[in-house]
C-alpha cells in the first residue's frame, strides 16, 4: 500500500472509529436536524421558499465541511507535532508530498461522510420541491474543491507555524472573511466592489452557484466561470501545502 | 555506516552545527553525548535528511541524505526523543500501520514476538492511551525495530524505565547488533548506559565534536594523567607551575590540578617539590577518572566527583 | 308624454354617437388568451403560457410601444399584486413599432411559484399616448402542493443522530469487551 493511502486509512479510521470523530458527526447531524425540525411545522411554504430551504441547507453543509477541513488541516502537521507523532512520520521513508496527500484523502473521506449524512436531510426538505438532484450534484461538484482548498490552506499554515491554535485561528478567520459577503445585502453585493469580491471568493462562488441552480434553475453552462474559480482556489492551496510540506516545522 | 566530517548546519540563519565528526561502523554501538542544546537531535535529523547541511561531508549507509533521504530512512529504525503515538490504537494495530509506511507486512505472530521482546506482550489489547510512560518507551523501541533496520538511531531509549526495564532494553540492543552486524547510534545522558553498551562515543558541545573515538582509548587517554584537588593555605604562584602539572580550576581554597605523567614511587615527591615552591598544601584529594569525568571535563571543565584519599 | 319620449330618444342617440365616436378613436386592439397546452388544473411548480395579440387599428403608426404582463393575487384577505421576479423571466416587450393594421403576437411564459387564485392581464402604452390599454383578464387557480412533508423530515431528523449515537455506543462496547477479555 502506498504511503499516502496508509496515512489516508489512518485518518479515515480516526474519523469514523474514534469517539471524537463520531461526536463531530453527531454535532453536524444535530445541526441539520434542528434546521429541519424548525421548518417542519410550516407546510405552507411556497415553491420558492422550499428552494430557499434547500439552498440554505446546502450552504450550511458547505460551511460545516470547510470548518472541518480547517480543523483537520490545522492538525495535519501542528497537531501531529504537538502530540509527538510528526517526527516518527517524517522518519519513515515517505516522500514529502505523501503526508499532505494522505491527509487530503482523509479529509475527502470526512467530507464524503458529511455529504452522506446530509443527503437524507436534503431529500427530506427538498424532495417535493425543485432541483433537489441538482442541489446534490452541485454541492458535490463545487463543495469538494472549496472544502479541500480550505483543508490544504490550513495544512500549509500548520506546517509553517507548528501551532494548531495559530493555524486554526488563521484559517477560520479566512473562512469567515470568505463567508462575510453573505452578510452584506444584495444591494451592496451588486456594486462593483461587491461583484469584484464575489469574483475571487470561492465560498461565495459556490453559494452563488447553489442560488443560480437551485432557485433560478440555471444550467451548468452558466456556472463555468465559478467552477474555474473554485478549481483555481483548490490548485493554489494545494501548491501552498506541498511547498510547506517540503520543509515543515517539526522541532 | 555513518560518516560525518566537519558537518555545518544552519537553521533560520543561526549556525547550529559548527563542525560535527562522527564515524560509526557495522557492529558499533556509538554513544553520542552532549549537554542539552549541543546539537544531538539536529545531528540525527541531518543524518535522516530532515535538515539540509550547509557544508561538510555526510554519508549514511553509503548515501548522501540530501539526495537519498527516503532510501536511507527505509533502512534506518528511529526512536526520537519524546515521540508519541496514536493513542486510540492498540500497540499491534499501531505497529502494523507504521510498518506499512516502510512497505512491511507483518503477521500477528511477528508483532507478538516483537512486543514480547520489548516487554509489552501482556498489553497487546490495551489502547496506547492507557500505557504508562515506561510502556510507551518500550513501544517506541518496538517501533524503531519494526522495519528490520540496518541501522538503529535511538534518542534517550531508556528514559522513564526502571532498572529492570533498562537492562532489558540494553540486552535487546546488544542482541540486535550481535545478530545482524548492524550499527546503533545512541543519544543518551545516562552514562551507565554508555558504559555498558557503547564501544565508541562522540562528545559534542555547542555544535562541535569535542572528542570522538573508541571508548577505551578515550578513557585511557583521560587516565594517562591524574587529577587531584589541593587545599592551599595561600595562593600559589600560578604563573610558573612545575612542569607536567596543569591548573584546571579553583573553587575557593581548593585548586584542581592535572598531573600528566606517571610519578615513580607515587606523587609524594611532587608534593614535596610543590612545597618547596611555596605551595602551602593543607589537604590533598585524588579524583575518580572515568566516563563521567571525561564527559564533564570536556563539556564543563572543573566539575568532577571526588574520592577521598589519605595523604 | 310624447314630448318626453322624443327628448329621451334624442339623448340616447347623442350618447350612442359619442360612444361610437370614442370607439372609432382607440388606436389598438388588445387580446389575451391562455395557451392550449396549459394544464387545466395547474399545481405549484407547473408552467403556464399566455398569448397576447396587439393590433394597430389606427391610421398612424404606433411607436415606442411598451407591453407588460401583470399578476394579481385575489385570494380573499390576501389580495395583492405579485412580484413576477421568480415567476417569469419575460415580463415586458419594449420599443416595438406597429404600422397601421400590423399586429404583434407575444408569448408570456410563467412558472407557478405559489398556490392561490390569480388574475393575469397585459397592459400596453406607447410613446405618443397618455393612455394605458389593458387586455381582458384571465383568472386561474393554482393548487397548493405540500412541499415540506413532516412524514419525511421527522424520521430523518431523529433517525440520523440516533444512528450515529448507536455507532458510538457500539464502539465503546467493543472496547469494553476487549478489555474484559484480558
Amino acid at each position: 500500500m502506498k504511503p499516502h493511502w496508509t496515512i489516508a486509512y489512518k485518518e479515515s479510521a480516526q474519523m469514523l472509529r474514534s469517539q471524537r470523530g463520531l461526536l463531530w458527526l453527531l454535532a453536524f447531524s444535530g445541526l441539520l436536524s434542528a434546521f429541519s425540525l424548525l421548518l417542519v411545522s410550516n407546510a405552507e411554504l411556497s415553491l420558492l421558499d422550499n428552494a430557499q430551504v434547500v439552498y440554505m441547507m446546502s450552504g450550511t453543509v458547505l460551511a460545516a465541511g470547510a470548518l472541518l477541513a480547517a480543523i483537520l488541516g490545522s492538525d495535519a502537521y501542528a497537531g501531529e507535532k504537538e502530540r509527538g507523532t510528526l517526527v516518527p512520520l517524517l522518519c519513515a521513508p515517505i516522500d514529502a508530498g505523501a503526508l499532505p496527500a494522505g491527509k487530503a484523502l482523509g479529509m475527502l473521506t470526512a467530507w464524503g461522510v458529511m455529504f452522506a449524512v446530509a443527503t437524507p436531510y436534503l431529500w427530506a426538505v427538498g424532495a417535493s420541491g425543485q432541483n433537489l438532484g441538482a442541489a446534490l450534484f452541485y454541492l458535490a461538484l463545487f463543495g469538494t474543491p472549496v472544502v479541500l482548498g480550505f483543508g490544504y490552506l490550513a495544512m500549509a499554515v500548520s506546517a509553517r507555524t507548528g501551532s494548531v491554535l495559530a493555524s486554526l485561528l488563521s484559517t477560520i478567520a479566512l473562512l469567515m472573511l470568505a463567508a462575510s459577503p453573505l452578510l452584506i445585502g444584495p444591494g451592496l453585493r451588486g456594486t462593483v466592489i461587491g461583484r469584484a469580491l464575489d469574483a475571487v471568493n470561492p465560498f461565495a462562488g459556490a453559494l452563488n452557484t447553489f442560488d443560480s441552480v437551485i432557485i433560478d434553475s440555471e444550467p451548468l453552462s452558466a456556472q463555468f466561470a465559478r467552477l474555474l474559480l473554485v478549481v483555481a482556489w483548490l490548485v493554489l492551496c494545494l501548491l501552498a501545502a506541498r511547498r510547506r510540506a517540503a520543509n515543515p516545522n517539526f522541532q | 555506516m555513518i560518516s560525518l566530517e566537519n558537518l555545518h548546519l544552519t537553521i533560520e540563519g543561526k549556525e547550529i552545527l559548527k563542525g560535527i565528526d562522527l564515524h560509526l561502523q557495522p557492529g558499533d554501538i556509538y554513544g553520542l553525548l552532549g549537554p542539552n542544546g549541543a546539537g544531538k537531535s539536529t545531528t540525527i535529523f541531518a543524518l535522516l535528511g530532515l535538515r539540509a547541511h550547509a557544508s561538510g561531508r555526510i554519508s549514511v549507509l553509503g548515501r548522501d541524505p540530501g539526495e537519498h533521504a527516503a532510501a536511507i530512512r527505509g533502512s534506518v529504525g528511529v526512536m526520537p526523543e519524546n515521540a508519541g503515538f496514536y493513542e486510540w490504537m492498540t500497540a499491534p494495530v499501531y505497529l502494523r500501520w507504521y510498518g506499512r509506511l516502510y512497505g512491511e507486512t507483518q503477521t500477528q505472530r511477528d508483532l507478538d514476538v516483537l512486543l514480547e521482546k520489548v516487554g509489552l506482550g501482556a498489553e497487546v489489547h490495551r489502547l496506547i492511551e492507557t500505557y504508562s510512560r515506561g510502556m510507551k518507551q518500550r513501544l517506541a523501541v518496538a517501533r524503531a525495530l519494526t522495519p528490520h533496520p540496518s541501522l538503529l538511531i535511538l534518542d534517550e531509549p531508556t528514559n522513564g524505565l526502571d532498572p529492570k526495564g533498562r537492562r532489558e532494553i540494553h540486552d535487546l540492543l546488544l542482541e540486535f547488533v550481535a545478530e545482524r552486524n548492524t550499527g546503533v547510534l545512541l543519544c543518551t545522558h545516562l552514562l551507565d548506559d554508555v558504559d555498558r553498551l557503547c564501544n565508541r562515543i562522540g562528545i559534542i558541545d555547542r555544535g562541535r565534536t569535542r572528542r570522538e573515538g573508541r571508548l577505551g582509548d578515550l578513557l585511557a587517554e583521560q587516565e594517562a594523567g591524574k587529577r587531584y584537588r589541593l587545599r592551599l593555605e595561600t595562593e600559589p604562584d600560578t604563573a610558573n607551575p612545575p612542569a607536567g602539572i596543569s591548573l584546571l580550576a579553583r573553587e575557593g581554597d581548593w585548586w584542581c590540578v592535572h598531573i600528566q605523567f606517571e610519578i615513580p614511587g607515587g606523587p609524594s615527591a611532587l608534593w614535596g617539590e610543590l612545597w618547596r615552591r611555596g605551595w602551602r598544601i593543607l589537604e590533598i584529594r585524588s579524583e575518580v577518572s572515568g566516563l563521567e569525568d571525561l564527559y564533564l571535563t570536556i563539556t564543563a571543565p572543573g566539575h568532577s566527583r571526588v574520592k577521598e584519599a589519605a595523604i | 308624454m310624447k314630448k318626453w319620449k322624443d327628448i329621451l330618444f334624442v339623448m340616447a342617440t347623442i350618447f350612442l354617437l359619442a360612444a361610437v365616436s370614442a370607439a372609432a378613436e382607440a388606436p389598438l386592439m388588445l387580446d389575451l388568451h391562455p395557451d392550449h397546452a396549459n394544464p387545466s388544473a395547474p399545481v405549484m411548480g407547473d408552467h403556464l403560457r399566455f398569448w397576447s395579440t396587439i393590433i394597430n387599428t389606427g391610421a398612424d403608426p404606433i411607436e415606442g410601444l411598451v407591453a407588460w404582463i401583470s399578476l394579481v393575487e385575489i385570494d380573499p384577505g390576501n389580495e395583492q399584486p405579485v412580484d413576477l421576479e421568480d415567476w417569469s423571466a419575460h415580463k415586458a416587450v419594449t420599443g416595438a413599432t406597429l404600422e397601421p393594421g400590423q399586429s404583434l403576437r407575444t408569448g408570456w411564459p410563467m412558472r407557478l411559484i405559489k398556490g392561490g387564485d390569480y388574475r393575469v392581464v397585459v397592459s400596453v402604452t406607447d410613446r405618443g399616448s397618455h393612455t394605458v390599454f389593458t387586455s381582458p383578464t384571465i383568472q386561474f387557480h393554482v393548487r397548493q402542493k405540500p412541499v415540506l412533508q413532516s412524514g419525511r423530515v421527522l424520521p430523518v431528523a431523529a433517525g440520523v443522530p440516533l444512528l450515529i449515537i448507536g455507532l458510538m455506543v457500539f464502539n465503546k462496547t467493543r472496547q469494553h469487551r476487549k478489555k474484559a477479555q484480558l
